[in-house]
């Protein structure tokens, strides 16, 4: 250490370079809700909601959505094949309650057959009308869903109220269902417009879906 | 009395770490060697706490103490007793429990190893470190993830036991404390890495201590990752290992971060270099388990593994910025001074192909970790949401992948300092007619596809340089005297054979990803399909069996005319509405291919169907046996091998080298706080294997 060695600066400057990123990374993390309950974004908030009919492949004959006006409905895209989907039935068990009550479940199949579906759905508890999409995927293109489970809460006019990117649970549903109930009387939403078709098709990213 | 007993033993690790802590920081402030012996001690205290905490735990889940909220909710007196001794891990508040149990013991661990050498500022200062770390999590237990906390209202008779995903295969008993054993063991290298930098010795002393604490830690990583994914293939009936979900990220980033550190450190051991990049490596795989805890524990992202959310994600998340914090401050003011002046001669030679090693595996890393919290960035700029899925990750990291198998390949025929082009054709020609021939064989067997074939080639060009090395080390053992098994022993030829595991698993994870079938069939009884040249039939119609905790509906299902398989689907009594796939199995001899059957779906009335899901996946049970490969050779490398130190003449006669590794031994304990010159010029002495 005779002659002081000229130092270059790469690490301090690595540092705080590093230190910068890493405090607006975790500056992002710590401003996240919790991923269940996540309500998204979408179109289709405060429109109505799209068609939605079909054969209900539970309990067989003919479903429309517009025959549950007057209740608070889920819309539930699921597969059998989500885990997820199976981690949130119970939640949707206690939401759908009784089948007079205010409050109603539809299923409505994403990228699935309604032979696994069925089973499904009576292995987990689920008595609600569940609908097959069309080939196409037609419901999943309408609504604008990506990929299983997403859900959508209609109020009993029919106006998409809240959309769900994963996971539900009955209390937080059961809530934003009390807010609506108080918030009644409120200025009621235009309903000119016709819902947009939202985000393109479903991709391939089904999490947990087989491979191979 | 077990909500007591945990409490209190809680509380008494808590006041260990306490306690160690302030002992040892007033024995570093004030350079007191005997209160830095001193402060040793504490880990016991610690390590009681812990072992007290677990077994009270154990006792309440096994006495079914329904009055313990996490009991009540976990447990069930229909599960089976080692399910139940599992359940354990199989909810947030017990896995932070399983967790400082397994870093009390690597506390103790290290202190009882550096015992000797417990007034060393900088063994204290690691200690000091583990203590802080050990504290936050007894802490966390106080706290938000409180496992002793009581039922309000009457106790429950009976509880749901644990999900049902977690108690229907023996492989959820091993692999979550094994992962464990590993994620955590990263806390020692990071305490050593904290305390190099505090005290400012940078030398390659410590580095050679705490590798063997690295590989250990990595080793276990290796193997809880692989036995995670048996466990996915086996439990949830998809037919796939790995989906690239956040939990499996979480345990993949460290992972590719220590290897990177594995790899990296030998540079800077036999030339000095590197050494600022190292303790970054160390700092950054540990913040990245605390970074895939906070992900996977907190609920911001969805994850298939989110058995547990909780409050604890604040808590989680200052503690990650805590780390950040002190390892980015560390390195920015001392990094500087402790970088050596030493610059790599050539890219052509072992150092060169290290740091490419570095460069993709660091590359690797960051692709997973974008993927990973891709979605939450999307969220903040914007508002919108989207899911990163699988596709991302197969064509993101599939070149990076194939790089390192290249790699793999020619690093260890690579010579340090410089290598030149004669010495690399007689050395790299063996592997690259093996890799040629194997190109050839399977194009002309009909296999296509280029990702796959290069990962074939490249695998096989990989396995062949591994296995060269492994003869080359074993003829020269035998010349030696010193028996063959000398040949496999050691960090070098311990390491081939781990290269030789990972190549495995990556020809496996190739294939089954690339050849794979999945269909569905609707079959009644005496009904067969036919799925990629394989027959299935439903022999008989499904049967009802009633378990002692459960129902199953089985399906008999014969596989290409021989054994009959049983997948089934089972309905916990305790878990209202939540019904648990049984996969079967069927491997065909040397695991070529995997024929994997689930029930989809039982027939609902008599006479109705049965759906039965079908996969055919070639090398499956490559990947497992890989995976045991990883461990078996991680074990031979943390072996002491040929002792050849640095400046150990090559020649030297084995009782020459022993004495100089005893020489050694005690020098390494020099409390000098100028770091030692690199023994760069001597290391060129080592002579490659010839």
């Amino acid at each position: 250490m005779s002659a002081p060695r000229r130092r270059t600066r790469t690490a301090l400057y690595g540092a705080g370079t590093a230190a910068l990123l890493l405090a607006a990374f975790i500056g992002v993390l710590a401003t996240r809700k919790s991923a269940v309950d996540q309500q998204a974004t979408s179109p289709l908030l405060g429109k109505v909601a799209p068609a939605l009919a079909g054969t209900d492949f539970v309990g067989g004959g003919p479903f429309n959505l517009t025959s549950l006006r007057g209740r608070y409905v889920l819309v539930n895209f699921f597969a059998s094949w989500c885990v997820p989907c199976q981690q949130e039935q119970p939640q949707l068990v206690r939401f759908a309650g009784e089948p007079s009550g205010d409050t109603a479940v539809v299923g409505v199949l994403f990228e699935d057959t309604p032979g696994p579906a069925r089973a499904y759905l009576r292995a987990n508890g689920g008595t609600w009308p569940a609908l097959a999409d069309s080939d196409v995927g037609q419901a999943a293109l309408d609504w604008g869903v990506r990929g299983p489970p997403e859900s959508y809460l209609v109020d009993p006019n029919g106006i998409v109220l809240a959309k769900f990117i994963g996971e539900v649970s009955a209390a937080y549903l059961e809530r934003l269902v009390a807010e609506a109930e108080g918030a009644v009387g409120a200025p009621a939403v235009a309903r000119s417009a016709a819902p947009t078709t939202a985000a393109p098709a479903a991709s391939g990213a089904r999490a947990g879906g087989p491979t191979g | 009395m077990n909500a007591l007993l945990g409490r209190s033993a809680v509380l008494l690790g808590l006041i260990g770490c306490v306690a160690g802590v302030l002992v040892l920081g007033s024995g570093l402030r004030h350079r007191r060697p005997a209160v830095l012996r001193a402060g040793r001690q504490y880990a016991w205290l610690v390590l009681a706490g812990a072992v007290a905490a677990v077994v009270a735990m154990e006792r309440a889940l096994l006495t079914h103490d329904f009055s313990l909220t996490f009991v009540a909710d976990n447990a069930s007196r229909s599960t089976p007793v080692i399910f139940t001794v599992a359940s354990l891990w199989s909810a947030l508040a017990g896995s932070i429990l399983l967790w400082s149990l397994v870093l009390a013991v690597y506390l103790v661990a290290v202190v009882v190893k550096f015992r000797h050498r417990s007034a060393d500022p900088l063994v204290a200062w690691a200690t000091l470190v583990m203590y802080v770390v050990a504290g936050f999590f007894f802490a966390l237990m106080l706290g938000p993830a409180n496992p002793f906390t009581k039922v309000g209202g009457p106790v429950p008779l009976d509880g749901p036991g644990p999900n049902p995903l977690l108690q229907n295969h023996p492989l959820m008993i091993i692999h979550p404390p094994v992962l464990y054993a590993g994620y955590v063991g990263f806390t020692v290298p990071f305490a050593f890495a904290v305390a190099a930098l505090v005290t400012g010795r940078v030398g390659e002393g410590w580095l050679i201590e705490t590798r063997r604490w690295t590989l250990v830690a990595w080793g276990l990583l290796s193997v809880g990752i692989v036995l995670g994914a048996w466990w996915s293939y086996e439990v949830l009936g998809w037919g796939g290992y790995w989906a690239w979900d956040p939990v499996e990220n979480a345990s993949f980033l460290p992972w590719l971060c220590a290897t990177a550190y594995i790899h990296s450190v030998m540079v800077q051991e036999r030339r000095g270099m590197l050494r600022v990049w190292n303790l970054s490596l160390l700092l950054a795989t540990f913040s990245l388990t605390i970074l895939g805890t906070f992900l996977t524990r907190s609920g911001v992202l969805n994850s298939v593994h989110a058995f547990s959310q909780s409050a604890i994600g604040p808590w989680i998340l200052t503690f990650f910025g805590v780390v950040l914090a002190v390892s980015i401050g560390l390195i920015g003011w001392r990094g500087d001074r402790l970088r050596s002046p030493g610059s790599i001669d050539s890219p052509l030679s072992r150092e060169g192909a290290f740091l490419a090693n570095n460069v993709l595996f660091a590359g690797f890393a960051f692709v997973v970790l974008l993927g990973t919290v891709f979605p939450l960035l999307v969220e903040a700029v914007n508002g919108q949401q989207l899911t990163v899925g699988e596709p991302y990750f197969n064509q993101m990291t599939q070149p990076l992948a194939l790089t390192l198998l290249f790699l793999m390949a020619i690093a260890p025929a690579l010579p340090w300092r410089k290598a030149s082009g004669e010495l690399l054709r007689t050395r790299l020609a063996v592997p690259a007619w093996v890799a040629a021939a194997t190109l050839v064989i399977l194009v002309a067997s009909g296999k296509r596809g280029l990702a796959p074939l290069l990962a074939f080639a490249l695998g096989a060009f990989a396995a062949a340089a591994a296995v060269r090395q492994l003869v080359l080390a074993t003829r020269r053992a035998v010349a030696e005297g010193s028996g063959w098994w000398r040949g496999i022993v050691g960090r070098a030829n311990g390491g081939m054979i781990v290269h030789l595991g990972v190549v495995i698993v990556a020809v496996a994870f190739a294939a089954s990803q690339a050849y794979g079938h999945r269909a569905e069939f609707t079959l009644q009884p005496g009904q067969s399909a036919r799925l990629a040249g394989h027959t299935v039939t439903l022999v008989d119609p499904v049967r009802t069996i009633q378990h002692a905790n459960r129902t199953s509906v089985v399906a008999d299902v014969r596989i290409d005319g021989g054994p009959v398989y049983r997948p089934q689907v089972s309905q916990y009594f305790s878990q209202a509405g939540a019904a648990v796939g049984t996969p079967s199995v069927h491997t065909t001899a040397a695991g070529l291919t995997d024929v994997y059957l689930s029930l989809v779906a039982p027939p609902v009335n008599p006479g109705d169907p049965t759906v039965i899901s079908v996969t055919v996946q070639p090398l499956i049970a490559w990947l497992w046996f890989g995976g045991a490969l990883i461990g078996l050779g991680t074990l031979l490398a943390i072996l002491p091998g040929r002792r050849r130190r640095p400046t150990a003449p090559a020649s030297a006669s084995a009782s020459a080298s022993a004495h100089q590794a005893r020489r050694f031994g005690r020098d390494r304990r020099e409390p000098t706080g100028t770091p030692r010159v690199p023994a760069g010029t001597r290391a060129a002495v080592e002579v490659p294997p010839a």
